[in-house]
């Protein structure tokens, strides 16, 4: 067995402008991935600038000073390449994976977004992106059953002005009134080279990279002063806190959250592991004893799982939905039973067994694909200074003991810390 | 002052595409196909058997899904409970899948726990409890899961598509998994009855991981044991038929937000001939970030987040389908957008530019997404289900290179049907349909469901 959970080489170099530059290479198969991540998310966001992070992110593939509109796009499709964006409360990753002999393109059009999208950005792309995302918002979050779980819980664990409290996609007010000089200063301020890490991972060699990155991304400026995160604090907010929702959804449903510890930290690890035990699998807790068990949720419903924020307390979060006749009151105190023997009654070894092996097979299927490996390498360069740390996570799960269990169970899932949201029928409260 | 290098580069020298050998082994009265992957951590083990939502008959449409879940609630060996832990504690889930031409039950393990996680495969698929009492309980949670399912906009949207093209007085005219309806009127008979039916033959194990550790007739004999009934017949396509006059079938969801579109007409199954310039005429129209649909609908008019077009295929019947969510108030102009763009695309054909990209496309992602033991063991899938050549991929690459904008454009005039095609519209009725009525583009009919 693997005593590193990241067994590739991997190689750094910083350029003159600061921007940091992660190599891992890997012959194998003959493709590469190319990976930035952006230390900028929706934590950073004002008041009144929810969702300009996200609505960002969709404005960097509409054209740069030397890609016209649609043509990012067309030029990584059109070489045979995946690609994509994602936003998050932490940071902005973007991504593309293609064919090896396309790496130089793919870096081209990397730069060029990074050091010269304010030329091409102008208002009518962001009225048109403004209601494409005014269209994921409704599509994800308000046109499905439960799709605002995410929405609702984050105010109700993290207080007014902590940068988890409101949600990455922002409300339609604020995206409503979002102008263009905003975006330009926001692209000014976070999209600099010493503001981002680049990865590549796959069929390309160090000294290639490294020759590449700067004759693409050398030429670009760092960036001045960058507004700071508002830190947040969660001092004197005092549990529990419980919402109930009445909506268009076809059975009650109950979410129990927790504010545990930031990623990275092996208290964090300990926090994976426990909600697996919890909530993967048939042989979890919750479906031995709410589904199969007591028969009061759906089997295919319940599950936890820890979630991966690193500037503040992260959430575990375990829901359920109930079985036809059961109540959300009946369903949600059976389910407050099952986080509280965790409590009170720890873990058995086999159980901790049985999540290690499952998050092992976890692990080795994120590192399978090139893809995942940059994303992870520009993750913990990005959050913890250095890339190498990724083969730590691993092992750190191997590590979790029994003992170290029920003292983070102990110490994050009190009741009086619980925050818990339900969803009732709309025909059930009227 | 920032410097940017304004010239785009040119790609390097291309690397040879490889699909990794297959080994193919007769054990036990069944077959062993394997990919190997030398120095993988994980490997994959994949029981394919004839056991798919087309083997189902009318009347019992969902048994072969309630049957999946069935097997894991015991064996004749050991509980459910004991079962979930021993398989969970190598790292495993049992992946069960349905589709119209096959089951299968997967595990992916570290290598070294292969053999023990194949074991419990088979003991599961093979050698299940079927308690009666269970069978009962594993349908009443499928009724009920297809109940909450049916809640989301789409799935009633896809049924009464499905239905409209292929009718239902066929199998593959209802859904796949059956309907909350169907699946709760299933009897204990119907689900072990499947099983004695399709799930004692061997079928085929499928094996992605590094060969050098993995020894492949052990684990078809533990896959194949006791499975001895003689492979089912694969029946010949139907005929695809298709209709002549388009019409818009509206499916009410008082309130949404969005209207989800459903807009399909049939296609030809897997092995026809055009197979590559059709699914190239696809991805111009409708499948590339850049494709004519989604450059429009998104990009140009602001109406969605995303729509595609695809082909879905299998061995006896094939459709072709349009799906997007659009905001409720442009219901109407999205839907002429996205019918104006299925037939001009069928009247014109693609020009090179856009080929070239859906060419490259799908011949660079057989590289990119060929990277996992998982991936592996579905591109195993495909040549079996399929009957396909051990070579089978590498050609694919070549023929997608060489795809014309004649060939692709005949396909695309023979295989799309704008003139016949049916608009499901699931969305808030009472806001919409008038608007629909005023496109002209066909009778507007709401649909019972």
């Amino acid at each position: 067995m693997s005593e590193t959970g990241y067994p590739w080489p991997i190689e750094t170099t910083r350029l003159a402008n600061g921007m940091r530059v992660v190599v891992s290479e890997d012959r194998s198969a003959p493709v590469v991935a190319v990976n930035l991540w952006y230390d900028v998310g929706s934590r950073h966001e004002p008041a009144g600038q929810t969702g300009f992070a996200h609505l960002f992110e969709h404005l960097m593939f509409e054209g740069s000073v030397n890609v016209p509109k649609t043509e990012h796009m067309r030029l990584v499709q059109g070489n045979g390449g995946s690609l994509n964006a994602t936003t998050n409360p932490d940071r902005t990753n973007y991504f593309e994976t293609l064919p090896a002999e396309h790496l130089e393109l793919a870096l081209w059009l990397e730069a060029d977004r990074m050091g010269g999208l304010v030329p091409a950005l102008v208002q009518e792309t962001l009225d048109n992106q403004r209601d494409v995302v005014k269209n994921e918002r409704r599509q994800r979050y308000e046109n499905v059953p439960y799709g605002d779980a995410w929405l609702r819980l984050l105010p109700l664990l993290y207080p007014e002005g902590h940068p988890y409290h409101h949600p990455t996609i922002g409300s339609m007010e604020d995206l409503n009134a979002a102008e263009l000089a905003t975006f330009q200063a926001f692209h000014r301020s976070y999209y600099a080279p010493d503001n981002a890490v680049l990865t590549v991972a796959g069929d390309a060699g160090p000294a290639e990279v490294f020759e590449l990155a700067e004759k693409y991304f050398g030429g670009l400026t760092a960036g001045g002063s960058r507004p700071a995160a508002p830190t947040g604090s969660l001092d004197g907010w005092a549990g529990p806190v419980s919402s109930v929702v009445a909506a268009e959804v076809p059975a009650p449903r109950v979410y129990v959250a927790h504010r545990t510890y930031p990623y990275g930290t092996p208290e964090h690890d300990a926090v994976t592991v426990l909600a697996t035990v919890l909530g993967q699998g048939r042989g979890s807790r919750l479906y031995r004893l709410l589904a199969d068990g007591a028969r009061l949720a759906q089997p295919d419903s319940v599950g936890a799982y820890g979630v991966d924020l690193a500037y503040a307390p992260a959430p575990l979060i375990a829901s359920a939905t109930a079985r036809p006749g059961v109540t959300a009151a009946r369903l949600g105190a059976a389910l407050a039973e099952v986080v509280d023997e965790l409590v009170t009654g720890g873990v058995t070894e086999q159980e901790l067994a049985r999540a290690q092996a499952l998050l092992e097979t976890e692990w080795w299927t994120a590192v399978a694909t090139v893809d995942g490996r940059a994303d992870l390498l520009s993750r913990y360069a990005t959050l913890f200074g250095d890339p190498a740390l990724v083969g730590s996570r691993l092992p750190g799960w191997r590590a979790v003991t029994t003992s170290a269990l029920a003292e983070v169970a102990r110490e994050v899932l009190r009741p009086e810390d619980r925050v818990t949201l339900v969803y009732e029928p709309m025909e059930a409260v009227a | 002052m920032t410097q940017l290098i304004a010239q785009r580069p040119e790609p390097g020298t291309p690397r040879p595409y490889r699909f990794p050998p297959v080994v193919r082994r007769s054990v036990a009265g069944g077959s062993v196909v394997a990919a190997d992957l030398p120095g993988a951590n994980l490997a994959v083990a994949s029981l394919l058997l004839d056991a798919g939502g087309g083997r189902e008959t009318i009347g019992v449409e969902g048994v072969a899904e309630v049957l999946a879940k069935a097997l894991e609630e015991g064996t004749a060996a050991r509980s459910a409970a004991d079962y979930a832990v021993a398989l969970e504690s190598l790292g495993t889930d049992l992946s069960l899948s349905v589709d119209w031409d096959s089951f299968s039950a997967t595990v992916q393990v570290p290598v070294a726990s292969l053999p023990a996680a194949v074991e419990l495969l088979a003991e599961a698929v093979r050698r299940p409890k079927l308690d009666p009492a269970d069978i009962e309980r594993v349908r009443d949670d499928e009724a009920e899961s297809l109940r909450l399912y049916w809640a989301n906009p789409g799935p009633r949207a896809d049924a009464v598509l499905r239905g409209d093209l292929f009718g239902a007085e066929v199998r593959h005219g209802r859904p796949l998994s059956g309907d909350p309806r169907t699946v709760g009127a299933l009897s204990v008979a119907d689900v072990v009855g499947f099983h004695r039916s399709w799930f004692m033959a061997p079928g085929t194990l499928l094996v992605a991981g590094d060969l050098s550790r993995i020894d492949l007739d052990a684990l078809g004999r533990a896959a194949f044991a006791g499975a001895d009934e003689a492979s089912p017949v694969v029946g010949d396509p139907f005929p695809a038929g298709g209709r002549t006059t388009r019409r818009i079938v509206l499916v009410d969801r008082p309130g949404s937000v969005q209207s989800t579109l459903r807009l399909g007409h049939t296609a030809p199954h897997r092995s026809h001939p055009d197979y590559v310039p059709m699914t190239l005429g696809a991805i111009v129209l409708g499948g590339a970030f850049t494709s004519r649909l989604n450059h429009l609908l998104r990009e140009v008019r602001g109406y969605t987040y995303g729509i595609r077009s695809e082909y879905g295929l299998s061995r006896r019947f094939g459709r072709f389908v349009t799906s997007a969510g659009v905001q409720t108030a442009v219901t109407a102009p999205a839907l002429v957008d996205a019918v104006g763009e299925i037939a001009r695309t069928q009247a014109e054909g693609v020009t090179e530019p856009e080929l070239a990209v859906a060419r490259d496309w799908r011949a660079g992602q057989l590289s990119v997404g060929l990277q996992t033991p998982r991936a592996y063991a579905s591109a195993l899938s495909t040549l079996v289900v399929h009957d396909l050549p051990d070579d089978y991929h590498a050609r694919l690459r070549e023929s997608l290179l060489h795809a014309t904008v004649e060939e692709v454009s005949a396909a695309t005039a023979a295989h799309l049907n704008a003139e016949g095609i049916t608009l499901v519209i699931e969305g808030d009725a009472a806001a919409i349909r008038p608007e629909l009525e005023a496109t002209g583009l066909g009778e507007v009919v709401v649909a019972a469901i």
